[in-house]
């Protein structure tokens, strides 16, 4: 077990990519005070996930965005910070959403969210049972299987065949969909962390302009990602 | 040893009957520099004009408040001195005021009852102004501006400044001979020049900030016969720049230039901010297209020395990305290029390079210029700061209504991040200015 939640494995970043050259200017210590360090993720305290969600979250995440492979994981990015952030904000409660009704959770999906509940209560009550399903199919809590275990079980979600209920049907999707999020947007949301996500794909993130560079073609940027805020990867 | 002691009380006696004198022998109120008609009568808008270039409103109109009605506080060193209420209300305005005593306060500070006005009051300025301008504005206050029922606070200074028949003593030290008088005979001759030099050194009290103080709080020069007029004075913190050095942006911008800067807030190397943001909103903006050239001629004709040219603009009708490869200097080749960044051109390249270009020279009439920038490079550094710290406004004018803002960014930044960035700008582009350190940023954090 290498990647229990919250202890992150160093990968090597720098190896194969493309945008290691650009990199290794961007790790230049004389930038590094700028950024914010954070404690540990094993010591944030969720707001609105109990423990044993919490659990599942950063398990979760932790396989939708892997350590392993190109690229830092969700968990090092404190992706799971994200969601239990956004789960007490108007998404999590969808209080700017249409939520009057009437729903139909059975209709095709194409006709958007047709669900009564709210994300926040979805994973509320998604968790649990899928949690259940775990034990039933494999023996363990999700977060107590190994990888290739959980990828299959997350893939079992994803298809449809854990017998959620349609008003839950939209769980998988919302996960992926808030991981996808947490790992990409600015840093004041609490995921991308240290901007490493926009590090890695090379975007050079909220400078205002770039205005010579709209004509040098095939060049290497070589300003370091900076957030909203100014904080500089 | 005896005779001795008889002096010294002589001499304290003296000193005593001389004090009382100071203290409560009515001074001599200067007489009207014009003998006008007795039914005189200004034409219309003629003293509402005379008002606004003697930009009455700056201090005796309250933020937010209603129009001349007081309230403003006025920091000077010596305390806080409170704007106080003219408009023509019989309590607690100015409408029991004769012309004459309307008359002393403008020439010679001093309010009915012969107490001594603080010269916050810029009457060392306004001893300038002409007996028409004075009947006009007076016609003005009594007639056309609403009497406001508003009680501002007593200013109260402390010891020795709350004694105020000691500025009578200030007052002949300080003050020059009143009425206007043309300082050569070439301004003399030249009706443009002639009205300039009445604009800048009466009325528009440019002097009051531009002017250096000397050892009393005097005003160091108040015509260009005296090497400190309008030679840079400081208020708030804040430069008010040097107008006549052959280098000083006044003097290289070309007569457009300085005309649009006075009546817009804005031109092709800067806009206006701090204290003259306020001089141009209520007072210069109103000036007609005469007197504005009159004011601009005098300005360029008391440059100390041959006006050197300004900076050139780059070409507007290019494109940003053109403009910015045309660029030839260090600063500007270094941010373009973006490698080897020091951390003040690094948070430069973050927070302001956006708007201001790698080139430092911004956009004519929307984002001033870097470079030789009286505000980025001088002396006084809290102009800065502030603004970094809390952005700027222009204001809106007539003939520009925009008020275009640069944002603040005290939320965004450190001291230390402020500090490196400005020591950056003062150093960048050919500025030569000293570094800021984080205690001056502190300074001026609130």
């Amino acid at each position: 077990m290498t990647d229990l939640p919250g202890r992150v494995s160093r990968r090597g970043f720098l190896m194969g990519s493309a945008a290691s050259a650009a990199f290794a200017t961007l790790m230049n210590p004389s930038f590094s005070h700028a950024q914010v360090e954070l404690p540990p993720l094993e010591e944030y305290k969720p707001v609105f996930f109990d423990a044993d969600e919490w659990r599942f979250i950063m398990a979760a995440c932790d396989r939708l965005i892997p350590a392993e492979g190109e690229g830092p994981g969700a968990l090092e990015t404190r992706v799971p910070v994200f969601i239990d952030l956004q789960m007490t904000g108007s998404f999590g409660d969808a209080s700017d959403w249409y939520m009057a009704g009437p729903h139909q959770p059975d209709a095709s999906p194409l006709f958007g969210w047709q669900s009564p509940l709210t994300p926040a209560q979805i994973y509320r009550k998604a968790i649990p049972l899928f949690q259940e399903w775990c034990q039933t199919t494999h023996g363990k809590a999700f977060e107590a299987l190994d990888a290739e275990t959980r990828d299959s079980a997350l893939t079992a979600l994803q298809k449809g065949e854990v017998g959620l209920a349609p008003e839950l049907r939209d769980f998988f999707s919302i996960l992926l969909q808030n991981t996808k999020e947490g790992y990409f947007a600015d840093p004041m949301y609490g995921g991308n962390y240290q901007l490493k996500a926009w590090t890695f794909i090379g975007f050079p993130g909220a400078r205002g302009a770039y205005t010579e560079w709209v004509t040098r073609h095939n060049q290497t940027y070589p300003l370091p990602a900076v957030s909203i805020s100014g904080e500089r990867a | 040893m005896k005779s001795y002691l008889r002096i010294l009380g002589a001499l304290v006696c003296l000193g005593i009957i001389v004090l009382l004198a100071i203290i409560f022998v009515p001074p001599q109120l200067t007489k009207p520099s014009e003998q006008l008609a007795a039914d005189w009568k200004p034409a219309p808008g003629q003293g509402e004009y005379a008002m606004r270039m003697a930009d009455c409103a700056a201090c005796h109109t309250a933020e937010g408040g209603k129009p001349f009605a007081g309230g403003r506080a006025i920091e000077s060193p010596m305390g806080t001195i409170w704007a106080t209420n003219i408009t023509p209300d019989k309590e607690t305005g100015i409408g029991n005021w004769s012309l004459d005593e309307f008359r002393a306060a403008l020439v010679d500070g001093i309010a009915p009852g012969g107490e001594h006005l603080y010269p916050a009051m810029p009457y060392e300025n306004y001893r300038n102004l002409s007996e028409t301008d004075i009947r006009a504005m007076y016609d003005y206050f009594m007639n056309e501006v609403p009497a406001v029922n508003n009680a501002v606070e007593e200013t109260a200074l402390s010891f020795p400044f709350n004694q105020r028949w000691g500025i009578r003593l200030w007052n002949w030290v300080a003050l020059g001979s009143s009425g206007f008088k043309p300082e050569t005979d070439a301004i003399a001759k030249d009706r443009q020049l002639a009205r300039g030099a009445y604009l800048v050194q009466g009325p528009g009290h440019c002097a009051s900030c531009h002017s250096p103080r000397n050892l009393i709080m005097a005003e160091g020069g108040t015509s260009s016969q005296d090497d400190g007029f309008l030679s840079s004075g400081v208020i708030g913190g804040w430069a008010a720049p040097d107008l006549r050095g052959a280098n000083a942006p006044a003097q290289t911008w070309s007569a457009a230039d300085l005309k649009a800067y006075l009546t817009t807030g804005r031109n092709a190397h800067t806009a206006v901010a701090g204290e003259m943001a306020l001089a141009v909103k209520d007072s210069l903006q109103y000036m007609t297209d005469e007197d504005a050239d009159a004011m601009v001629a005098y300005l360029h004709h008391i440059a100390k020395g041959e006006r050197l040219a300004a900076p050139s603009i780059p070409d507007q009708s290019l494109s940003a990305p053109r403009q910015l490869d045309q660029a030839t200097d260090a600063t500007s080749l270094k941010l373009a290029k973006g490698v080897g960044l020091s951390e003040g051109e690094l948070l430069y390249m973050d927070n302001c390079a956006a708007c201001h270009l790698t080139n430092g020279k911004g956009a004519a009439e929307v984002f001033p210029a870097m470079s030789d920038n009286s505000l980025v490079v001088a002396d006084e550094k809290a102009g800065l700061i502030e603004t970094i710290l809390y952005g700027a406004e222009m204001p809106s004018t007539a003939k520009r209504p925009e008020k275009l803002k640069m944002p603040g960014f005290a939320e965004r930044l450190s001291d230390k991040d402020v500090a490196a960035l400005a020591s950056f700008l003062r150093q960048g582009w050919g500025n030569t200015a000293g570094a800021v350190t984080e205690a001056d940023v502190k300074a001026v954090r609130k």
